[in-house]
């Protein structure tokens, strides 16, 4: 049978059809991740007994893998009478899935900050608010736009997982393919061709961002 | 308050504890307004604790400080206000590094003093002028020497108008070379009448400006003199030791 | 089934989720160690070459790796079975992650160590296997463990090349039993009594390796 190029190269315009559903699914995940995220590392970041049970959900969710959430979402929602779409199961299990590291992204992007800035802020009068929104915020999003960037690449590569839930993301167009025409190997190429292409592009421009961050000083 | 030279700082019988370390211990000081105290000490002697208890940056656990007549820590908004009169200036600058020279100037302006956009960044430019830095208003902090940065700390610490300035070690972190660029702007300063209470082990600027000069160990002021006593022959053997160990380089 | 029952049903497919585990380290360690080592060393189009390699490895989607590499080795004539070439992809996967943090290690350490041990008049190779890796490895362990985890949570994938893993034992107990309460939870929860105490290792490893007394006695 051998690997049909002519076949790989016609299945690419309908799987590459779907680019657009990655990406806003990628896309729409990696802000529901960040603001779980940064919900629960500021949670955590308060302390007490609230504190340590979140620190403990987000220990839970670094220990479980994407696939077994998107499971329980899918299987256990309807369970309780909650009917939703496949797609927004699926935006939900990788933003609750991936909101574990990016709580941790935020600690670090935090805990980058020197001491002695809210020490100065507080030295200057400022008041806790805008020590937060004029100081530590900013310096915040300096110290987590590279890794959220990396983070989004992870993301937009664990979209294919989603096909499991019959959302019609790339992976699922090329099995749409593949079980008419029975050839698996072609468009399952294709789509991990797109995919990695994607990853290498935008990981390319993470570094640039990067660079440019850390020559501004 | 109107006639005779009003008390900056009271400080009576202060102690504070890390845990089981005992940081200051039994601290009494007083500040007249004008005045300019230089307190050194070895490392770890609680000097800079107690300059930081000065502005509220640290709590204490015994003892009262009075700033500008308010006792601190009895009242969160009047402790607040009285922070208000002071500026600070670190040791390792503390310069937001995100925001250009002038906005670290205009933050608090802005954001506490309510000044309008334009006010604020005139106020500002004379504050940086006074630190002979204005042609540095639109970088940042990242492109400019240890030197620069720190006249610009103490160009930021001036523009809230304070009535007393505390400096902790402002130039242990610069390369010799840039020492005097800011001991010049602090003797400027001492020299316009502004109160100052400064950690410092620069005995040079102590005898120039200083009336006041405290040795600290232990967490306990060991001895206190005028200036000229103090570089004198009189004084407590252990501070003299000190002296003797900084002189020499 | 009571939903004991249902954990231990999950639970039976912990040795295939253990072995696809086992036998993706076979590929990942020494991709790892060779790959990462050899980007260190590695000049020009060598380089240009192993870093294709790695990236290939490291920056695929690896659920659409394991269908290709699944669905495509037949096609070209390579029969494998579902459990080496889940061990394959999901441990070069691992692989081309670790190897980054190899060279990594190795870039981090101070040139002076390399410059000492050439002082002393080591080779090459000596100074790389005895002054270079040990330190790198030490530092990089805590990294090491975290990608173990992803390994770990990573076969869940198998369940989808027909291997019977604990995700396929809940789909398996899915069909009899309408209780998806039970058992999703407690195929999170396997997954969570496993892979829970490797995080927690780490986290002593990260702790023992950042107090700088503990180095000195070496790991």
């Amino acid at each position: 049978m051998g690997f049909d190029l002519a076949f790989a190269a016609s299945s690419l315009p309908t799987i590459l059809g779907a680019i657009g559903t990655t990406l806003t699914v990628a896309l729409v995940s990696c802000i529901g991740a960040a603001a779980i995220g940064f919900l629960f590392e500021m949670v955590r970041r308060a302390g007490g007994i609230a504190g340590l049970t979140v620190g403990f959900v987000i220990d839970f969710i670094r220990s479980t893998p994407v696939l077994a959430w998107l499971y329980f979402l899918y299987f256990v929602l309807p369970f309780y009478g909650v009917r939703l779409g496949s797609m927004t199961v699926g935006v939900m299990g990788l933003s609750l899935y991936y909101s574990g590291y990016l709580a941790e992204v935020f600690k670090a992007g935090i805990d980058a900050i020197p001491k002695g800035q809210p020490e100065a802020a507080r030295a200057l009068s400022l008041r806790r608010r805008d020590a937060v929104i004029y100081v530590i915020v900013p310096q915040m999003l300096r110290n987590i736009a590279a890794p959220l960037g990396n983070y989004f690449v992870s993301i937009l590569k664990a979209t294919p997982y989603l096909a499991v839930l019959a959302v019609p993301e790339m992976l699922g167009r090329a099995f749409d393919i593949a079980s008419e025409t029975y050839r698996y190997a072609e468009p399952l190429s294709v789509a991990a061709f797109i995919f990695l292409a994607l990853a290498l592009v935008i990981s390319q421009g993470v570094k640039q961002l990067e660079r440019w961050l850390l020559a501004r000083g | 308050m109107l006639a005779q030279p009003e008390t900056m700082v009271g400080i009576e019988g202060l102690n504070k504890w890390f845990g089981a370390l005992h940081v200051l211990n039994g601290i009494d000081l007083d500040v007249a307004s004008g005045a300019r105290v230089v307190v050194c000490g070895p490392s770890g002697s609680g000097k800079s604790t107690l300059i930081r208890c000065i502005n509220g940056l640290e709590s204490y656990q015994e003892g009262t400080l009075r700033l500008a007549g308010t006792t601190l820590g009895l009242n969160a908004r009047e402790t607040a206000a009285a922070r208000r009169q002071t500026g600070m200036v670190f040791q390792s600058f503390n310069l937001f590094p995100h925001l250009t020279v002038l906005s670290n100037c205009t933050l608090a302006l802005r954001r506490v003093a309510g000044r309008s956009r334009s006010e604020a960044e005139d106020i500002a430019m004379a504050h940086l002028e006074r630190v002979r830095i204005p042609e540095k208003a639109r970088s940042y902090p990242g492109q400019l020497s240890g030197g620069q940065q720190q006249r610009v700390a103490i160009a930021r610490a001036l523009c809230l108008n304070p009535r007393i300035m505390l400096f902790d070690e402002p130039t242990s972190a610069l390369d010799p070379e840039m020492i005097k660029e800011v001991l010049d702007v602090m003797v400027a300063l001492a020299r316009d009448g502004m109160t100052m209470v400064c950690v410092t082990h620069e005995m040079g600027f102590a005898r120039e400006v200083a009336d006041q000069v405290v040795f600290m160990d232990g967490g306990r002021i060991l001895d206190r003199a005028p200036a000229c006593d103090f570089f004198g022959a009189s004084g407590h053997p252990r501070s003299r030791l000190f002296l003797e160990t900084i002189l020499k380089h | 089934m009571s939903p004991f029952d249902i954990w231990l049903g999950i639970l039976q497919g912990l040795g295939t989720t253990a072995s696809v585990t086992a036998y993706g380290l076979v590929f990942a360690v020494p991709f790892a160690l060779v790959f990462g080592v050899a980007q260190y060393l590695a000049r020009g189009v060598a380089r240009l070459l192993i870093t294709g390699v790695i990236e290939f490895w490291r920056s695929s989607a690896v659920i659409i790796l394991l269908f290709v590499f699944y669905y495509v080795l037949p096609v070209v004539g390579i029969t494998l079975s579902a459990l080496t070439v889940s061990a394959m992809v999901l441990g070069l996967n691992a692989g081309g992650y670790a190897s980054q943090a190899v060279r990594a290690g190795l870039q981090a350490l101070p040139s002076g160590q390399k410059e000492a041990g050439a002082a002393l008049g080591l080779s090459r190779p000596a100074i790389l296997l005895l002054i270079e890796l040990p330190q790198a490895l030490v530092a990089m362990s805590p990294t090491f463990v975290n990608t173990l985890i992803q390994l770990v949570k990573a076969t869940a994938l198998v369940s989808l090349v027909t291997l019977t893993d604990m995700t396929f034992r809940a789909k398996e107990i899915a069909q009899v039993e309408y209780n998806p309460v039970a058992i999703y939870t407690s195929l999170l929860l396997a997954f969570f009594v496993v892979c829970y105490p490797i995080a927690l290792a780490g986290r002593w490893l990260e702790a023992r390796i950042a107090s700088p007394g503990s180095r000195a006695g070496g790991i």
